[in-house]
């Protein structure tokens, strides 16, 4: 969208139709000025307005069009003033069309958008304002109709998608409205099937998610976002712990078969969504039979992911048709070659798990003591393998991994357990209540403290390490103040142990020259993807940098990327949608010949650019119902030597049902004329 | 506590209490639609809509939890207006055809619209209302009339746990659907809708529901007694209903409650006294003088050439408390026989003798409601949602709404193992090592409260040596199930503050089944089920079951479970007669027919088509010298009969009836009995009187006072000022200190092969609602249930016919396949004479070893 001819978008109405430039910031930054690689987005329709870019589109029309796909598709009929006020709006507004109105249908529309206010959710409701705003702004363009001055024209492409502002910043995009419905109805088998559509690893997912969608939640505008996770956890559980069998049935199987290369979040959600689809599919796995899930399992420690519930997961997918087969690293007992050849499709999935170095004097030494990095010890603990660690243990780093690290290592024997963090605990990037925990535990943290050089005795032990005090400077690129050294503040933390753990990146080695497949700077897969450019004309990335619009085929045709080596080092319910997305193309380029985004997926990277949730909105809501947190293990002695247990418990149904009530059910509607 | 204003008055409510909760505390109105009480709310009419100060939006009533200090107005110009469109909204395109709309004049859109003075419509749409639903059996659904409250669909899956209607489409098209297989066809959704959209098939365009007198009665399908209202116009039931007011099912009925009345209509009821024409070798009809005067002729002769040891009598679980009481007292005192028993003898007197034996607990111990607030509860043996549906629902408002933890126990796998947290699919026969293993388990995993043990049990040291000698080994091989499994029952069973066991008819109906009570009782004893908050109860599918057993209807006890020999004396001083030494049980009768010494037998509302090895029943029947049958419908049985009594069905008759928890209601007479049919106790009486020779006026509350003053049961009763069939409550039972006597259980019930077991089916009662459409519609007949892998060993597939064999005989049948049932194990219905399914059971068993057939 080049130029805006009108807005009514966020509330701030420009109109440009009579002269003006004036810009709308979300057209200029948030939109791409086409929808996929050719159609440009002519108009913009949804919950929070209109934005029109082509002044020659039809608003009446697109209104009318909008009312329609809102109650004929999405109305859930669950509400008297939704089901049957949105479909006077649309039989009203078709009436118009047909050159049937009457100027007082006009304010019918506008009492309706009023008593729509009433309803029990949001999707009704926020399709009135729309409507509503072209009655304001348009009602010459009403009253032609109305008049029998015009008619309808030729007809449109319009695209239309439900989201809901968590659905939209969950990077799987489960229908999060959906199965909190499902928890309040108690009906937790549907809400099971709700979360699988887009979520193979529920009990996981329901355990150690970062919830990026707890941060787009409404209910945060009127007190305290819902536990989004906790609920997903309680859905899983219902199953679980009913021993009830899961209610997937696999379709006919087909011919074509996959390889996938690692069994983690990314491989295991693409294995589970062709498997679904009838394809066979075969996951190499480096590690040995029980450590599949790749960094869910040697990188999350069992206190908060117990093995067994995990393992559960994995062995559901196993039984829809999934071959693992464990103890087999690509590269080095099948190469990615034989793979391709063998198979007619290759999804390569194996995950980040090779420790950044560190960059202190002495690390390349070979000393006893210092220990490879934090994501190899967790997974040697993990394993039962000897880990090299000591008595006092200083674990370097600030995020999730690092904190795994010094809370292992209490379990593992450590009579001390020292973070040492270059900047304060706010700029951690570990996830609050993990750090919250390991406080809990007893472990110890070094603020602003940089590691400079390892200290040795004569044996090579490493007995200390010496840092320098840091302190807070401006801030950087993410935001963070940049921590700088203080001159001549350097001390010595005396410990038996140090380990690393400032970060990890893909292991690439498999991918050889021949292939073709080119690698990033970063270290990540290079995949195909779909040119998008706002109308600053700058690139559209995610948040991580890359092209917002992926195909996931690699330079070699038939392999895909998905996963931490494709997006870069992130998160496991990030990898599931990426794997997800892998899935659906893998699916295309086997059926169809081509590997291509559909529009559904262009119409959810362009909401996830433009984002559905507004921190600002004010929401009137009655705050009756605090945020239930789920139960926990209290104490030091959850973590005490050998003590894997689950440190969080979850919810009791009521809970479940009590906390589902807070939700708000936002969704909403957008609709895209090209 | 929270406190609140509305519309200017304080109130405080319990933290949690929606605002509408708190309005009606302080009477104040707000309408509503669809909130019904009995399930969460569904916030869905949104006409309950009110302000509250500083939110800029309206709030719904029915589902916003309270908070402290906020400011609520229910009424004002803006909410008046608000309230009155969404209604405007609610009747577009609803159809004009309250005339002969199922409920019109009882139809809660009608009276809203008409409070809210909705008396104009400014909207307007295209009429896309789906088709009237007519494919449904039993239940017709007019979309056009439905408001999409959703009440049908909470109480559907809330209550019931059917989850069989659902919301079907989107936008104004949207309806309400139905999963067919999984319906119980219960009428719930019919009672709680609204409007005239789910409607009763069998009702519809009968009657108009304030032409209707409403009856208070009880239902006596089953035990549960659930309190309903008879709707009668002239002198024909129309239907039954149940208000969720006041009631102890909350108004909530079965496929039996809600649609099995219509056997009382039935055009085959027996009308008039029969009696065998020996020259035509056919029954014809006389009058009741000559009828019952042949019964006192005969009664006379035999007496006189046998003694009246040659006379036996069956009662029966259909008939009242007063009928039960008056028949035992007339063969006793009248006939001078003690040869009287009745079907309690094959099962729910097993688990009496158990109970009483170790617990000195005759029934429950403690009311269903218990079962509802219970943090665990344990299912064994019994399937509650055939057997008595209220419990099942009390189960699932423990496990399902309040965080209970369920264990199902049993051979096959019923309604309620959907919802276990624990299903204990234990091998046929292994009851007795599953409840000793459990036990063993508790005290092993310090899951057993000693202090409290202590307190009840004389010797609980013994108790604890006997257990630590269970061999869990062992107990893991007879039961098939995994050490795992036990533990994870023990622990949930163990770590429950409160606990409610249920057993019923696999247990109680089994051969040793006094020693599996036993087992169970000991288990009860051990988990802290007889404690004032939990409960153990004992099911019998049928009606009147407790208050048979209450009236003494069997030799060995006189009412009131006072031991006969020992209180013979009193009872013979308080009637005025010698009473006879010993008395034939069932079993006793039987062999006293085939060897020609019982020669009279009156057979009071009992079927023994449906006893086990029915067709040995069935032909001492055909030989007995006189046979008298007293029942409402005509049957194999009383084809054989001498003299035919045509007796009276619930409806039509008053008396009162004892629940499983020990509730005492009366039914009201709503009917005047069919034809010349008399009620039961009004037969006996007249029998009483004609063979004492002393004229006797019977009233009920006569009988009671009898009854009371004979035993100290019933001696806090009140009958009477019982405006509204309020339950009246025997003693609470509460074990004394030291009371109870722990002594393990050990008792053999092997088997081998194929295994039959028998049940009733969920859709039926007795044979009784074989002869109502309704039920009949749903289950025409009986199936025997086979798994997949039987029914493919023998080649047959669902709906094939089978031959059926044990030694004791055979029968043909269909074969329903099921995953249900598991492989080694076929279960089929008691409930169809067509089936004759009891044929094949050994005698007093439930269970038989078979050879299957493809037929």
């Amino acid at each position: 969208m080049s130029k805006v001819a009108f807005s009514s978008w966020g509330r701030q109405v420009v109109d440009n139709r009579q002269g003006g430039d004036a810009e709308v910031e979300v057209a200029v930054k948030k939109l791409p000025t086409t929808f996929g690689a050719e159609k440009n987005i002519a108009a913009f329709m949804g919950w929070d307005g209109l934005i029109l870019g082509d002044p020659s589109v039809d608003v009446v029309a697109m209104a009318a069009e909008y009312a329609r796909r809102v109650q004929e598709d999405y109305c859930c009929a669950k509400c008297s003033p939704g089901k049957k006020g949105t479909r006077v709006m649309q039989d009203t507004l078709a009436r118009i069309i047909n050159g049937q109105g009457e100027e007082r249908d006009l304010d019918t529309l506008e009492n309706v958008a009023d008593l729509l206010q009433n309803c029990k959710c949001t999707l009704c409701q926020t399709s009135a304002i729309p409507v509503a705003d072209t009655i304001k702004h348009f009602r010459n363009d009403y009253l032609a109709y109305i008049k029998g001055e015009r008619k309808p024209g030729k007809a449109v492409d319009y695209k239309v998608k439900l989201t809901a502002p968590c659905q939209d910043k969950c990077p799987a995009h489960i229908d999060i409205p959906a199965y909190i419905e499902a928890i309040k109805e108690r009906r937790y088998d549907e809400s099971l099937a709700v979360i699988r559509e887009s979520m193979p690893l529920p009990a996981v997912c329901g355990r150690v998610c970062p919830h990026p969608c707890e941060t787009a939640c409404r209910r945060a505008n009127v007190d305290d976002s819902v536990n989004i996770m906790v609920l997903k956890r309680t859905a899983a559980e219902y199953e679980r712990q009913r021993n009830l069998q899961p209610p997937m049935h696999s379709k006919p199987k087909k011919n074509k078969k996959i390889a996938i290369v690692g069994a983690g979040p990314a491989g295991l959600a693409a294995a589970y969504y062709l498997a679904l689809e009838g394809y066979p599919c075969t996951i190499y796995e480096a590690l040995p039979e029980g450590f599949g899930g790749g960094m869910i399992a040697v990188g999350i420690p069992a206190y908060r992911m117990p093995r067994h519930i995990l393992q559960r997961d994995i062995d559901i997918i196993s039984a829809m048709g999934v071959e693992i087969i464990y103890n087999t690293r690509v590269g080095k007992d099948i190469s990615l070659v034989e793979l391709k050849e063998k198979f007619a499709a290759v999804l390569l999935a194996p995950g980040a798990h090779r420790s950044k170095p560190m960059g202190v004097e002495g690390e390349d030494e070979g000393y006893k003591g210092f220990l490879a990095g934090g994501i190899d010890f967790l997974r040697e603990a993990y394993m039962g393998k000897p880990t090299g660690m000591g008595k006092k243990v200083c674990v370097v780093g600030g995020g999730n991994t690092a904190i795994d690290c010094v809370r292992v290592a209490l379990r593992e024997g450590a009579e001390d357990s020292i973070l040492l963090y270059r900047r304060t605990r706010k700029e951690m990037p570990a996830d609050v209540w993990e750090v919250d925990g390991a406080d809990e535990e007893g472990v110890q943290f070094e603020f602003l403290v940089l590691p400079k050089k390892i200290i040795v005795d004569d044996k090579r032990q490493v007995t200390g390490v010496e840092c320098v005090r840091m302190e807070l400077g401006e801030p950087d690129d993410s935001g963070r103040r940049r921590p700088q050294p203080v001159e001549g503040s350097e001390f010595i933390v005396e410990c038996d142990t140090l380990i690393p753990a400032i970060g990890q990146d893909p292991d690439l080695s498999f991918i050889t020259e021949d292939t073709g497949i080119e690698i990033t700077r970063w270290n990540t897969v290079v995949t195909k993807y779909v040119p998008l450019k706002n109308a600053a004309g700058r690139d559209l990335n995610d948040v991580m940098g890359n092209p917002l619009s992926r195909i996931l085929l690699t330079d070699m045709d038939g392999v895909f990327a998905s996963g931490d080596a494709e997006i870069g080092p992130l998160t496991v319910v990030a990898c599931v949608g990426n794997g997800h997305r892998a899935a659906a193309v893998i699916q295309r380029y086997l059926e169809e010949g081509e590997a291509y985004l559909t529009d559904d997926d262009f119409h959810e990277d362009l909401l996830s650019h433009l984002g559905v949730y507004d921190k600002n909105e004010e929401v009137p809501w009655l705050d009756a119902v605090d945020r239930f947190n789920q139960n926990e293990i209290h104490g030091a002695q959850r973590a005490s030597k050998g003590n894997y247990q689950e440190v969080e418990l979850g919810f009791k149904d009521s809970e479940a049902v009590q906390e589902a009530e807070r939700c708000l059910r936002c969704y909403r509607v957008s609709m895209i004329a090209v | 506590m929270v406190s609140l204003t509305i519309d200017g008055k304080a109130v405080s409510v319990p933290k949690g209490s929606t605002i509408l909760a708190a309005a009606q505390q302080l009477d104040i109105h707000i309408p509503t639609l669809c909130w019904l009480q009995k399930v969460s709310p569904t916030g869905a009419c949104r006409v309950c809509a009110v302000e509250i100060e500083g939110i800029d939006r309206t709030m719904t009533a029915c589902n916003t939890p309270v908070k402290e200090g906020i400011v609520v107005t229910t009424q004002s110009e803006r909410l008046t207006k608000t309230r009155k469109q969404i209604m405007e909204l609610i009747l577009v395109n609803h159809p004009l055809d309250c005339p002969v709309c199922d409920a019109g004049g009882e139809c809660e859109l009608q009276n809203l619209t008409y409070d809210l003075e909705v008396n104009r419509q400014e909207f307007a749409a295209e009429d896309v209302n789906p088709p009237t639903i007519d494919g449904w059996p039993l239940i017709q659904q007019v979309p056009s009339r439905c408001v999409l409250c959703e009440k049908c669909v909470k109480v559907c899956y809330e209550v019931i746990g059917a989850n069989s209607l659902f919301v079907n489409d989107k936008g104004d098209k949207a309806f309400i659907d139905k999963h067919l297989d999984r319906c119980t066809f219960c009428g719930n959704c019919v009672s709680v809708c609204p409007t005239g959209t789910m409607i009763s098939k069998p009702f519809k365009f009968k009657a108009r529901p304030w032409a209707l007198r409403k009856v208070p009665s009880i239902c006596t399908f089953c035990p549960s007694h659930c309190q309903i209202d008879i709707n009668v116009q002239g002198n024909e039931v129309y239907r039954i209903t149940s208000d969720d007011q006041g009631t102890t099912n909350n108004g909530n009925l079965c496929i039996g409650g809600f649609f099995g009345y219509d056997y009382i209509n039935s055009a085959q009821r027996l009308t008039k006294p029969l009696v065998m024409d020996a020259e035509l070798g056919e029954q014809v009809e006389t009058s009741w003088d000559d009828a019952l005067e042949m019964v006192v002729v005969e009664i006379e002769r035999l007496r006189s050439e046998s003694g009246s040891e040659a006379i036996a009598g069956f009662a029966s679980p259909r008939l009242t408390n007063e009928e039960n009481y008056l028949f035992q007292k007339l063969f006793r005192a009248a006939i001078g026989s003690n040869n009287i028993d009745s079907e309690a003898r094959f099962g729910a007197l097993r688990a009496l003798k158990a109970l009483d034996k170790g617990l000195q607990l005759h029934g429950a111990s403690n009311l269903v409601t218990a079962i509802g607030k219970a943090d665990a509860v344990l299912v064994f043996g019994a399937d509650p949602t055939s057997e008595a549906p209220a419990v099942d629902w009390q189960i699932q408002q423990a496990c399902r709404s309040r965080d209970g933890q369920l264990i199902v126990a049993n051979m096959r796998s019923i309604m309620l193992s959907q919802f276990a947290n624990s299903q204990l699919t234990y091998a046929p026969g292994s009851e007795i090592a599953l409840a000793n293993g459990l036990g063993r388990l508790l005290v092993d995993r310090g899951l057993i409260d000693e202090d409290y043990l202590n307190q009840v049990v004389e010797n609980l040291d013994e108790l604890k040596e006997q257990l630590a000698a269970i061999d869990l080994q062992q107990v893991v091989a007879a039961t098939g199930l995994e050490l795992a499994e036990l533990e994870k029952a023990a622990d949930i069973l163990g770590q429950a503050d409160s606990v409610a066991i249920v057993f019923g008819a696999d247990i109680s109906k089994s051969a040793v089944g006094t020693a599996k009570a036993a087992a169970i009782a000991n288990l009860a004893i051990l988990s802290g089920a007889l404690r004032k908050e939990s409960g153990l109860y004992p099911l019998d599918e049928k009606g009147n079951m407790q208050g048979l057993l209450d009236m003494g209807v069997f030799p060995e006890m006189l009412p009131g479970f006072q031991n006969y020999p020992d209180n013979k004396a009193k009872f013979a001083k308080a009637w005025n007669c010698e009473l006879p030494d010993g008395g034939l049980d069932a079993e006793g009768i039987l062999q006293g027919i085939e060897a020609g010494k019982i020669r009279f037998l009156y057979l009071a509302a009992t079927n023994p088509q449906s006893f086990p090895n029915s067709g040995r029943w069935m032909k001492a029947l055909a030989q007995v010298e006189v046979l008298v049958v007293q029942d409402i419908l005509p049957t194999a049985v009383t084809k054989l009969a001498k003299v035919v009594l045509p007796g009276s069905s619930f409806a039509e008759k008053a008396g009162s009836v004892t629940s499983l928890d020990q509730r005492v209601r009366s039914l009201e007479q709503a009917i005047r009995p069919v034809g010349e049919a008399r009620q039961d106790w009004d037969i006996f009486a007249e029998l009483y009187g004609r063979l004492t020779k002393t004229p006797v006026t019977i009233s009920r509350s006569g009988i009671l006072t009898e009854v009371s003053g004979l035993t100290s049961l019933y001696g806090d009763v009140c009958f009477m000022g019982d405006d509204r069939n309020r339950p009246c409550l025997k003693q609470p039972y509460s074990p004394g200190p030291k009371s109870l006597t722990w002594q393990l259980v050990s008792a053999s019930d092997e088997c081998s092969g194929l295994q039959l077991l028998t049940g009733t089916s969920r859709n039926h009662f007795g044979t009784t609602s074989t002869w109502a459409a309704a039920p009949l519609e749903i289950e025409p007949e009986g199936l025997v249930q086979i798994n997949p892998a039987d029914a493919q060993a023998v080649g047959v597939k669902d709906g094939d016919q089978v031959k059926l064999s044990s030694d004791k005989g055979s029968t043909v049948g269909k074969v329903k396949l099921t995953g249900s049932v598991p492989k080694g194990l076929l279960f089929a219905p008691h409930n169809f004479t067509e089936l004759g399914i009891q044929q094949l059971i050994p005698d007093g068993s439930n269970r038989a070893d078979v050879k299957l057939a493809k037929a």
